[in-house]
C-alpha cells in the first residue's frame, strides 16, 4: 500500500461547485486524483462523496434541476465540454453501483452487451467475454455456464459480473459506489483483491461507507463533510495522522 | 458523541498506565531509598512488588489487542494505543531497573556506609523525569515531553562522573571493589532508567503530533 506513486493524474478537478435546484450540495472542490491508484472517498451521509463520484462521469446530468459549474479533466479531456459525447464518456468512465444490477439476461450477453452496442465485431465478443470475466476474477466459477441467467449468480458473483460488465468497454477509470455495502465479508473481500488488481490497469475512485474498507485498499483518501472537502492525503497519512479535526473526529468515530 | 463504549476502553486504557507508571515511580524511589539506608527488608519488599508491575504489562498488553482486534482504532486513537504499548514496556523495563538495584543491595558488604552523593543525584533526576514524562502522557504536553527529556543529558554526565570515581575508589582500597562494583551497576540501572523516561517523551511527541523523533 506504500508504492511510491510518480504515475501523474489522471482526474483534476477544478473549483467545482454544484447545486441541486437552490441546494448548494458540493462547494468549490479541488482535487488531483492519481492515474493508476485507488482513492476512497469517505465522510457521513449526505456530505455529497456519492454526488461528487457522479460528477466524474456525469451521471448529475440525469438529475433534473441540477446544475454544475468548474472544471472536470480526465486524461486531459474537459468532460463537460459541449462535445463530449456522454456514452462515449461513460465508456471511458466506468460506474458499479451499490447494489448488483445485472440484466435479466444470461452472463454472456451481459458483459457483451456493451461491447456490442459499442460496434464490437461479433467474432470479437466471445474473446472480449472471457478477457472481462476473468479480469473480474469470475471466469473460473462461471465459464462452463455462460448461457445461464446472471440472475442466479449470488450477490457477489453478480457484482463482479457488474465488474466485468464495467471492464469488457475497456475503461480509463472505474468508480464505484458503495460496492461491497450488499455483500458479506468474504464476498467483499473478493472484490477489495479485485480492486487491488484491477488499479494496475485503471484508476479507481470508491465510495465507502466503511472505512476500514477505505484504509486497506486506497492509496488516497478524501474526506467530505457537508459538500467540502475537508482532507485530502496518502491514505496512511490520513488515518495515523489526519491533519484536520473534522477528520480526526470522523474517523475515530467522535461524529457521524 | 459515537462508539461510547471504545471511548471509555480507551480512558480505562489510559488510567492504566498513568496507575502503571505511580506503582513503577514508588518501587524506582523505595529501591533507592533501600540502596541508601543498607535496608534489606525495603530491597524485599522491592523485589516482591515487581509483580505487581508485570501484572499491569500483561493486563495493558491484553487491553491492547482486544482494542485493536475489535475497535480497530485510527487517527489519535491508535497513536495513543500504539503508543501505550511502548510505555508499557518502558515502564516494566524500568521496573525491571529498580528490581535489580534492591537486590544488590542485599549482597552489599558490611562495612560500607553510603554510596557516592551522585548516584543520589541520579536517582532523583531519574524519578523526576519519570513524574513529568507521565505528566506530559496524562496531558499530551509536547513542550514538557521535549523538555523532560533534555534531562536525561544530566544523568549521562552524571553516569560518567560517577564511574571514574568507583574505578578510582577500587583502585586506592582494594577492600571496596565487591561494593563498588556493584554500585557501577546501580549507575548503569539509573542511566537506563533516563532513557527509558526519554522513550516515554517519545512516545508522547508521537501521540500528540504523529511526529517521530529520537531524544536519546
Amino acid at each position: 500500500m506504500s508504492d511510491d506513486f510518480t504515475n501523474g493524474t489522471e482526474i483534476e478537478v477544478r473549483g467545482l461547485n454544484l447545486w441541486y435546484g437552490t441546494n448548494h450540495a458540493l462547494h468549490d472542490i479541488s482535487i488531483d486524483i492519481p492515474k493508476n491508484s485507488v482513492t476512497a472517498f469517505i465522510g457521513p451521509s449526505g456530505c455529497g462523496k456519492s454526488t461528487f463520484l457522479r460528477c466524474l462521469n456525469r451521471m448529475n446530468d440525469l438529475i433534473p434541476g441540477c446544475r454544475i459549474e468548474g472544471k472536470v479533466n480526465i486524461s486531459g479531456q474537459d468532460i463537460y465540454n459541449k462535445d463530449v459525447d456522454v456514452v462515449d464518456l461513460r465508456k471511458k468512465v466506468g460506474m458499479v453501483f451499490q447494489k448488483p444490477n445485472p440484466f435479466p439476461m444470461s452472463i454472456h450477453d451481459n458483459v457483451a452487451y456493451g461491447p456490442r452496442i459499442h460496434g464490437a465485431a461479433k467474432k470479437e465478443v466471445g474473446g472480449i467475454v472471457e478477457y472481462a470475466l476473468r479480469s473480474g476474477a469470475l471466469w473460473d466459477e462461471v465459464s462452463g455456464r455462460l448461457s445461464t441467467s446472471a440472475l442466479d449468480l449470488s450477490g457477489g458473483q453478480q457484482q463482479r459480473l457488474c465488474i466485468a460488465r464495467t471492464l469488457a468497454v475497456k475503461p480509463e477509470v472505474i468508480l464505484f459506489d458503495e460496492p461491497c455495502s450488499s455483500l458479506d465479508p468474504i464476498s467483499t473481500s473478493k472484490i477489495e483483491d479485485l480492486i487491488l488488481e484491477l488499479k494496475k490497469q485503471y484508476t479507481i475512485v470508491i465510495v465507502t461507507h466503511n472505512m476500514q474498507q477505505a484504509a486497506r485498499i486506497s492509496d488516497h483518501t478524501a474526506f467530505f463533510l457537508l459538500g467540502d472537502l475537508i482532507e485530502f492525503g496518502r491514505t496512511e497519512q490520513i488515518f495515523e495522522s489526519p491533519q484536520k479535526k473534522e477528520t480526526e473526529d470522523y474517523i475515530t468515530g467522535r461524529f457521524g | 458523541m459515537t462508539r461510547t463504549q471504545y471511548h471509555n476502553d480507551l480512558d480505562a486504557l489510559k488510567r492504566n498506565i498513568i496507575e502503571m507508571g505511580e506503582k513503577s515511580h514508588r518501587l524506582i524511589v523505595d529501591s533507592v531509598k533501600a540502596l541508601d539506608s543498607r535496608d534489606i527488608e525495603l530491597a524485599g519488599n522491592v523485589v516482591q512488588r515487581d509483580k505487581e508491575i508485570d501484572d499491569y504489562d500483561l493486563k495493558i498488553e491484553r487491553f491492547i489487542s482486544q482494542l485493536i482486534a475489535r475497535q480497530s482504532p485510527t487517527a489519535g486513537d491508535m497513536r495513543l494505543v500504539t503508543s501505550c504499548f511502548k510505555i508499557s514496556l518502558d515502564l516494566e523495563r524500568m521496573s525491571d531497573n529498580a528490581v535489580d538495584i534492591a537486590k544488590g543491595t542485599r549482597y552489599l558488604k558490611e562495612g560500607y556506609t553510603r554510596p557516592p552523593g551522585n548516584i543520589l543525584k541520579m536517582a532523583e533526576l531519574g524519578q523526576e523525569m519519570l513524574r513529568q514524562s507521565m505528566k506530559a502522557f496524562d496531558t499530551l504536553d509536547e513542550d514538557l515531553a521535549r523538555a523532560t527529556a533534555r534531562e536525561d543529558d544530566k544523568i549521562d554526565r552524571l553516569f560518567y562522573e560517577t564511574q571514574k570515581e568507583l574505578i578510582e575508589m577500587m583502585s586506592q582500597d582494594r577492600s571496596m571493589i565487591n561494593n563498588a562494583s556493584y554500585l557501577l551497576f546501580v549507575i548503569r540501572y539509573l542511566e537506563r532508567i533516563g532513557d527509558h523516561a526519554c522513550n516515554i517523551c517519545e512516545s508522547v511527541i508521537y501521540m500528540a503530533s504523529g511526529e517521530r523523533v529520537d531524544l536519546n
